[in-house]
């Protein structure tokens, strides 16, 4: 349904642009991961304080406001940085099912996010409880790492 | 100059012919495991280190005092750096020559033993005036090991990913 619109991403001049630059697409991927770390810090520090590990002494909600800001910074600027390699490898993505699992997760976790686990870490510890608690932050884990950042690497790996 | 190297070429050589070496190599999903579990040992690492950073930098995680992430992070760098450290210890026992021969994975390697002397630097001089800025905004000395060590780690990050691209490698 969606091959002509990745077929028009394809053939755009910059995406051939991009792809004939022989340094532009690494340079785009090396900053990818650099962003990557910065999320996933953002995004470790807070489940590990759900789960109950970590940042033990401190509030979970001062924790999640702190990283909040970089979380989201980290996450535009993996999308900066994402949409380059996709419009560079648009068909190639476009028959990886890897990408499409990337795809299908990715605003399943973004939604996860910012409703059920903010909600948590912004609530009274006391109410929400130790087990609730540490199942909302396995399931981030669970959600960003294995659903979306395993896949993407996966990408490059298998096509 | 290129004698100062042989004993280094010698054992990386040594290394490819070993045949779990050429197995790890010609085993496409072992290898793949082992990059995608070093990218992810690496998200844990330099993720926890980056928010110790900005800590220092004075820019984020201001409502934690430095010396409670200090002591509650590091474990978790630990496992991310032991983690990091085997896998890319078996990546690279899997294809030496390989990495032999790149500019890139030499880099890497100096930039890397860069950031642990800054972090060890910060550990033995700066660290122990902790007590009198935990929870304010770090000394000039503490605000430069943070900046030095964001920089120092994406430099790293950035060199390992150019690793695969070898526009300097003469064959």
């Amino acid at each position: 349904m969606l091959e002509p619109f990745f077929m028009w991403l394809n053939n755009l001049a910059v995406s051939k642009a991009i792809g004939e630059s022989i340094w532009i697409f690494p340079l785009v991927q090396a900053i990818h991961l650099v962003f990557l770390a910065l999320f996933a810090g953002a995004l470790l520090i807070v489940d590990l304080r759900l789960m109950g590990l970590g940042m033990r002494e401190q509030s979970v909600a001062k924790i999640a406001r702190d990283a909040r800001p970089w979380m989201i910074l980290g996450f535009v600027g993996l999308v900066l940085t994402g949409t380059p390699q996709l419009m560079q490898n648009a068909m190639r993505e476009y028959f990886s099912d890897f990408f499409w699992i990337k795809m299908y997760v990715l605003p399943i976790a973004l939604i996860y996010t910012f409703t059920i686990r903010q909600k948590v870490a912004m609530a009274d510890e006391a109410r929400v409880g130790p087990t609730w608690s540490k199942l909302v932050g396995l399931a981030s884990i669970l959600l960003w790492i294995g659903g979306v950042a395993i896949p993407s690497r996966l990408i490059g790996l298998f096509t | 100059m290129g004698q100062l190297f042989m004993p280094l070429h010698d054992l990386f050589d040594y290394v490819a012919n070993l045949e779990s070496s050429i197995a790890l190599r010609e085993s496409q999903y072992v290898w793949s495991l082992f990059e995608v579990a070093h990218v992810i040992s690496m998200c844990l690492f330099a993720g926890l280190i980056i928010m110790m950073d900005l800590r220092l930098l004075g820019i984020g995680n201001m409502q934690s005092p430095f010396s409670q992430l200090q002591k509650r992070l590091f474990p978790w760098q630990m496992v991310g750096m032991t983690f990091s450290a085997i896998t890319g210890f078996v990546l690279v026992f899997g294809d030496p020559m390989r990495f032999y021969a790149n500019i890139f994975f030499w880099m890497k390697i100096l930039i890397m033993v860069i950031a642990a002397v800054n972090a060890m630097a910060f550990h033995y001089i700066t660290y122990f005036s902790v007590d009198s800025w935990d929870s304010k905004t770090p000394p000039f000395g503490a605000k430069l090991a943070g900046a030095l060590g964001v920089l120092l780690w994406a430099f790293v990050i950035v060199s390992g990913r150019l690793i695969p691209y070898n526009w300097f490698q003469n064959t």
